[in-house]
């Protein structure tokens, strides 16, 4: 009982009058900018801050999420590893109808029905499509995540990430690099002789490759990656270098004949190493699923249509709001006409503490999304109020070295009204388009707040 | 009847906290004052008074709140040395601000009982540093003659350290506030009044002639330790000592202080906590002085002591 | 020419008093009949449209300003002024990111958190402070006694002292929280579940030279039996632990009788004497004057200035009180009389404290006739009205110049931010007899009838 000793440091939250007193007092004071919390959340917050087990529970989860230490452990074909069988596919974000799905949504669909060989044509893809034949499931579901449209089809290549810490396993598509692209819903010809190159060779000689020069620590990479100037999402300039270091002598040895142009796919993608970051991002995040009372989000994805949350003390239930579109900058002629709603898994960086939420180790990358190095320092700044730790490994230069904001609690944002930063990339809004352009995307208030009194819902279940 | 000390000037009314120990001063009516000394942080006034403290610290911010000081809800003024101020009257006049205290803060906060076992654990744990005095025969005289209770001893060597060092506050001086300010409390709460005895002894020898004998705001400050009445630095040393709070962190707070101050105040702190045990182990010392000797009468010192000391 | 004008302002929040003090400079402007600038909440929203306002859809995130008169377009060019004013010292402050929430300020080291946000969200900043394991007060009212309760029960796990909610008075080492005295520090330690009960003790002790060490409060349901007394025991633990306090003075509305016995058994273990104020056994006055005899110290004459009231026939008494505490004890020592506290939750809907905005008590006195002798709490220090008999005394004066007699008790020390003696000699001027205990105060005016 130390507080009559000394006069207090006093903490002020509420009316200005009272601040105002102490500081006529010289009294050393931190005010609260405080707000009142998201219309209709009082009582949920509440009533979820009023469960005895939740700190303990967010603690659990946050400390899961944070000592992952996730590893590259293999290349491997989707067939053999996930529970895909023929005419399945898995897609970014919430789940999501043909009915429903965007214009890159859809191409992407149509470009799996094509690099299958499911159909032979376009209109028998979309007719398939449209008739329900085809099961789409999202990604989320099967300890897999992928960007943009995220579509996995059997016999696509996956990265193979283990969590050394608690033992689970994500998986990640390979990345086919910018511009026209079956992520971003491009099927043109050239898209699907791509895909078939990296089915043939790029992913064998990379499987081949870690087979031989062993597991390759990405929370190593990725803390080395942040204090070279990329926060993971936009930008992966460092974190791909610092791969193919890693992998190039591995290649090399396992595949001499095609070395040379698998090496040099790696080097001219500057966003390889993201469907790393994101298999990474995935299976942490999914370390701390499933703790009772958790208000910590586990997942964040969007399917080019709707915004979608899961809460670890939730299960798999998404709650999900309209995705928006975001603001930035567009490539060439392109617009806001021309963007698609908000769209990918890559969120998943997000939610790991990285992408938006590590944007001031990256000042490179703050002109492309429109803004000055002030705002990206600002913008990290603000997610510590939403999220309940430091990453202890993941850390920021131009801060002190603090840990990244990590582990986003959906009570911190009823109360605050700060919602995620989120970086990403905008697809075209038709079908075919690819990228248009890079920028900065707000996701919808009423996930947040869905999730919320859902488990403000449970918790009066549970008294 | 209002006489201008200076002409009037717009004044910005400004407030902040003070020490109880300078509301006698401040309540006054008000007395000419004269800029000492700046700092980044603060300011130090000698007032014209014959109260004590008779130097005020203006401070803002992180500064030490010294046993005098107003604290100030504000920027300090730009002021120099040698500046017109004024004291009294409720506020302190200083370049454009006129102050008034809002807030009053113990300068000298009871410690409470304490059991003597608990200061005999602390005491190996109270190493001072590097004081400015180290092995000065003066002081090695104030140790020995307050730990044996030779009264002639310990008041000989306090009158030589007065004003001994360099510095706006001599070595000298910080080693006997920190005794004076170690023998009132942990004396009153270890219930060992032979260390509050020698502390009233103490205390009339060294503010007889300080005001001569030293820098005007040592002279203050040495006042101030003579009523008990010291910084939160020091005064958290002594709850550490008296097992109210961690020693250790309070300790090295304490020795950050100034050049050699803090030191120096942690071995006064030190030579008053041995003086303690001895005088708690002993409970009745054989006090004579060695040869007769005319000391400075201690009543009207140990008056204002006793009324700020409360067990 | 008279009009409305209604604007919303997205994403602008403001607290009430901060607002209250904007629309009543604004409504002062000349020409202007109505203002209204406040969040807007379904009630502000609803006390716009019976004004018969024309409003459009809002969030209780917007803010809402609602102005009336001829002076429309001056009064908004002033607000946004008045606004700009505000922000400017919030952005000064966002350069580097603000906490937005108590749990984000506590991840800094700090003593005390100070809530006084409304009351539906008390709760969940005051958690925080708890689970950071740092003592919190709770200034705001309207906070469930549900919430309140498991607060409590979880600062016992946590051993930190919850005071309040509806705590309107602290002091820690002489820090003034929410509405307090500027006090001297000495040896006296309050425990109070009553604010403006504990401001009168402590002004007395301070003007009888004693001092006090800290002023806990607790809130006004502590003592009920659903509270169980929580805080207070902690309370007076924590003052009998702490070496400055030679005495505690605990002040209360009568507690719940199980309660009591609880916390007389805590006080039965106690080192250090506890004088008990509790109301309907023993006013404050007398309680202080115990405390100060169990020091061993002089009991002052208390300050007054009775001054003379003609001695014609005074039929009615009536009470404008802005403290709960201080309006029962005046009416119980009264024994008859109107007593009206506009300190009630029912009086502060929707405006500020009438320790800060004197509108209400001015309109009562302004209603005073021939022959009323009316009893009033004017009470000083932190947070209240900077100066009150400035809008008060003309009031008073008013009200004696019309055959009516005021009596003030003025509950404040020296040096409070308003000055004791400059207030008590602007309402003396106005004609009312001034007291500095209320219970003088209360036997006086009951005397004159």
């Amino acid at each position: 009982m130390t507080l009559l000793s000394v006069p207090p440091h006093v903490i002020t939250v509420g009316a200005g009058l009272l601040q105002e007193a102490l500081d006529a007092q010289a009294v050393p004071t931190t005010a609260v900018a405080w707000r009142p919390p998201l219309p209709g959340t009082a009582d949920a917050l509440a009533r979820v801050l009023a469960d005895p087990r939740l700190p303990a529970a967010n603690e659990r989860a946050v400390g899961r999420l944070t000592s992952a230490r996730p590893q590259l452990v293999g290349v491997r074909r989707a067939s053999e590893v996930l529970d895909l069988p023929e005419r399945m596919f898995l897609h970014a974000g919430p789940p999501i109808d043909w009915e429903r799905a965007s214009g890159p949504m859809r191409g992407a669909l149509i470009g799996a029905m094509l690099l299958e060989e499911y159909v032979r044509d376009v209109p028998s893809a979309e007719e398939q499509l449209a008739s329900g034949r085809i099961r789409l499931e999202p990604c989320h579901r099967h300890a897999t995540v992928g960007p943009m449209a995220g579509v996995v089809s059997p016999s696509m290549w996956m990265l193979e990430v283990r969590d050394a810490e608690h033992g689970g396993t994500a998986y990640c598509s390979l990345n086919e690099g910018l511009g026209k692209v079956l992520r971003y819903g491009a099927y043109g010809p050239e898209v699907l002789e791509r895909l078939r190159w990296m089915d043939r060779v790029l992913g064998p000689v990379l499987s081949a490759a870690i087979e031989l020069g062993g597991p390759i620590d990405l929370r190593a990479m990725i803390a080395q990656a942040l204090q070279m100037g990329d926060e993971l999402h936009n930008r992966n300039r460092a974190a791909t270098s610092l791969l193919l270091r890693e992998l190039a002598p591995w290649v090399v040895e396992a595949a001499a004949g095609s070395a040379a142009e698998v090496l040099r796919f790696v080097n001219g993608n500057d966003h390889f190493f993201l469907n790393a970051a994101m298999a990474a991002g995935k299976v942490s995040t999914d370390a701390a699923r499933n703790v009772p009372g958790s208000s910590m989000v586990v997942a964040m994805a969007r399917n080019g249509t709707d915004f979608g949350v899961q809460v670890s003390g939730l299960g798999d239930r998404w709650f999900t709001g309209p995705a928006g579109v975001p603001d930035g900058l567009y490539l060439g002629a392109y617009g806001p006409a021309d963007a698609n709603p908000d769209i990918g898994d890559s969120t998943i960086t997000e939610t790991s503490g990285l992408g938006g939420f590590a944007m001031a180790a990256s000042p490179a990358i703050v002109r492309f999304v429109g803004g000055e190095v002030a705002d990206a320092v600002a913008a990290t700044r603000s997610m510590y109020e939403i999220t309940l730790a430091e990453h202890p490994a993941y850390q920021i230069p131009g801060l002190g070295f603090r840990g990244t904001p990590v582990g986003i609690d959906i009570t911190l944002v009823a109360r605050t009204g700060v919602l995620p930063v989120v970086n990403t990339g905008i697809a075209g809004r038709v079908a075919g388009t690819g990228q248009v352009g890079a920028g900065l995307v707000k996701p919808p208030v009423e996930a947040f707040t869905a999730a919320l009194l859902a488990l403000a819902d449970d918790r009066k279940r549970s008294i | 009847m209002t006489v201008g000390i200076h002409a009037r000037r717009p004044r910005t009314h400004v407030t902040g906290a003070a020490s109880a120990a300078v509301r006698p001063v401040l309540e006054a009516p008000r007395s000419p004052a004269r800029v000492l000394a700046v700092f980044p942080a603060g300011a130090y006034l000698e007032v014209r008074t014959e109260l004590e403290p008779s130097v005020l610290a203006v401070i803002t911010g992180a500064a030490t709140r010294l046993p005098n000081s107003v604290l100030l809800a504000a920027d300090l003024p730009r002021v120099t040395v040698g500046d017109e101020a004024a004291v009294g009257d409720g506020s302190v006049e200083l370049g454009r601000l006129s102050v008034r205290a809002r807030r009053w803060w113990d300068p000298a906060p009871p410690l409470g009982r304490v059991d003597p076992v608990r200061l005999r654990q602390a005491a190996p744990r109270l190493t001072p540093g590097e004081p400015g005095l180290a092995g000065n025969d003066a002081i090695e005289l104030l140790a020995a003659g307050c730990a044996s209770g030779r009264l002639l001893s310990a008041v000989t060597a306090a009158e030589r350290l007065v004003g001994l060092g360099p510095g706006l506050t001599p070595s000298g001086d910080d080693v006997l506030a920190g005794l004076l300010v170690t023998l009132r409390h942990l004396g009153a709460a270890a219930g060992a009044d032979r260390a509050v005895w020698l502390a009233d002894w103490l205390a009339a020898t060294v503010t007889y002639d300080a005001r001569t004998r030293t820098t005007p705001i040592s002279a203050t400050l040495l006042h101030c330790a003579a009523r008990g009445e010291a910084s939160p630095e020091v005064i958290a040393v002594l709850r550490g000592i008296a097992g109210r709070q961690e020693l250790e962190p309070a300790r090295r707070q304490l020795r950050r202080l100034g050049h050699t101050s803090g030191s120096d105040l942690l071995q006064g702190i030190s030579i008053g906590l041995d003086t303690v045990l001895a005088m708690t182990e002993a409970p009745s010392p054989v006090l004579v002085p060695e040869a007769p000797r005319p000391v400075p009468a201690p009543e009207a010192p140990s008056l204002t002591c006793a009324m700020s000391v409360t067990a | 020419m008279t009009r409305d004008a209604v604007l919303l302002r997205k994403g602008v929040y403001h607290d009430s008093v901060t607002l209250m003090r904007v629309s009543r400079s604004l409504s002062d402007l000349p020409g202007m009949r109505v203002a209204i600038v406040a969040m807007a909440t379904e009630l502000n929203l609803a006390l716009a449209r019976d004004l018969g306002f024309d409003l459009p859809p809002a969030d209780p995130g917007d803010l809402l300003v609602a102005l009336r008169g001829d002076s429309v377009d001056t009064a908004t060019g002033e607000l946004d002024h008045a606004l700009a004013r505000l922000s400017a010292s919030r952005t000064q402050a966002a350069a580097d990111q603000p906490p937005l929430t108590t749990l984000s300020a506590a991840r800094s080291p700090a003593g005390l958190v100070l809530v006084s946000v409304p009351g539906e969200h008390a709760f969940v900043e005051a958690l925080d402070a708890v689970h950071a394991g740092l003592p919190v007060m709770i200034f705001s009212d309207g906070v469930p006694v549900a919430q309140e309760r498991r607060l409590k029960l979880l600062a016992e796990e946590r051993d930190v002292l919850v005071m309040g909610p509806d705590c309107g008075t602290a002091v820690i080492a002489g820090v003034g929280l929410g509405f307090a005295n500027v006090l001297r520090p000495g040896p006296v330690g309050v425990v109070a579940a009553s604010g403006t009960g504990a401001q009168q003790v402590t002004s007395l002790l301070d003007q009888a030279g004693a001092g006090v060490s800290h002023v806990l409060g607790v809130g006004g349901r502590d003592l009920s039996a659903e509270v169980g007394g929580l805080s207070t025991m902690r309370a007076l633990r924590m003052l009998d632990d702490d070496p400055a306090t030679e005495l505690i003075v605990l002040v209360s509305k009568p507690p719940d009788p199980a309660v009591a016995r609880a916390v007389q058994e805590v006080v039965e273990t106690l080192g250090t004497p506890v004088v008990s104020a509790l109301l309907g056994e023993r006013d404050l006055t007398a309680a202080t004057e115990e405390a100060l005899r169990a020091l061993g110290r002089p009991v002052p004459a208390w300050e007054s200035w009775p001054g003379w009231s003609p001695t014609s026939a005074y039929t009615k008494l009536k009470g404008v009180y802005s403290g709960g505490t201080l309006c029962a004890e005046a009416s119980l020592i009264a024994g008859a009389g109107e007593f009206t506290d506009y300190g009630d939750d029912a009086y502060t809907r929707g405006r500020a404290h009438p320790m800060i905005d004197p509108t209400l008590r001015l309109e009562a006195l302004a209603r005073v006739e021939p022959g009323d002798v009316t009893l009033m709490d004017v009470v000083l220090g932190h947070g209240a009205d900077p100066d009150p008999a400035a809008s008060l005394a003309s009031a008073v004066a008013h009200a004696t110049h019309h055959g009516a007699t005021v009596v003030v008790a003025l509950i404040g020390t020296e040096g409070d931010p308003q000055g004791l003696h400059r207030q008590a000699a602007a309402f003396r001027e106005a004609g009312a007899a001034v007291f500095t205990s209320n219970a003088q105060a209360a036997r006086h005016a009951r005397n004159l009838l």
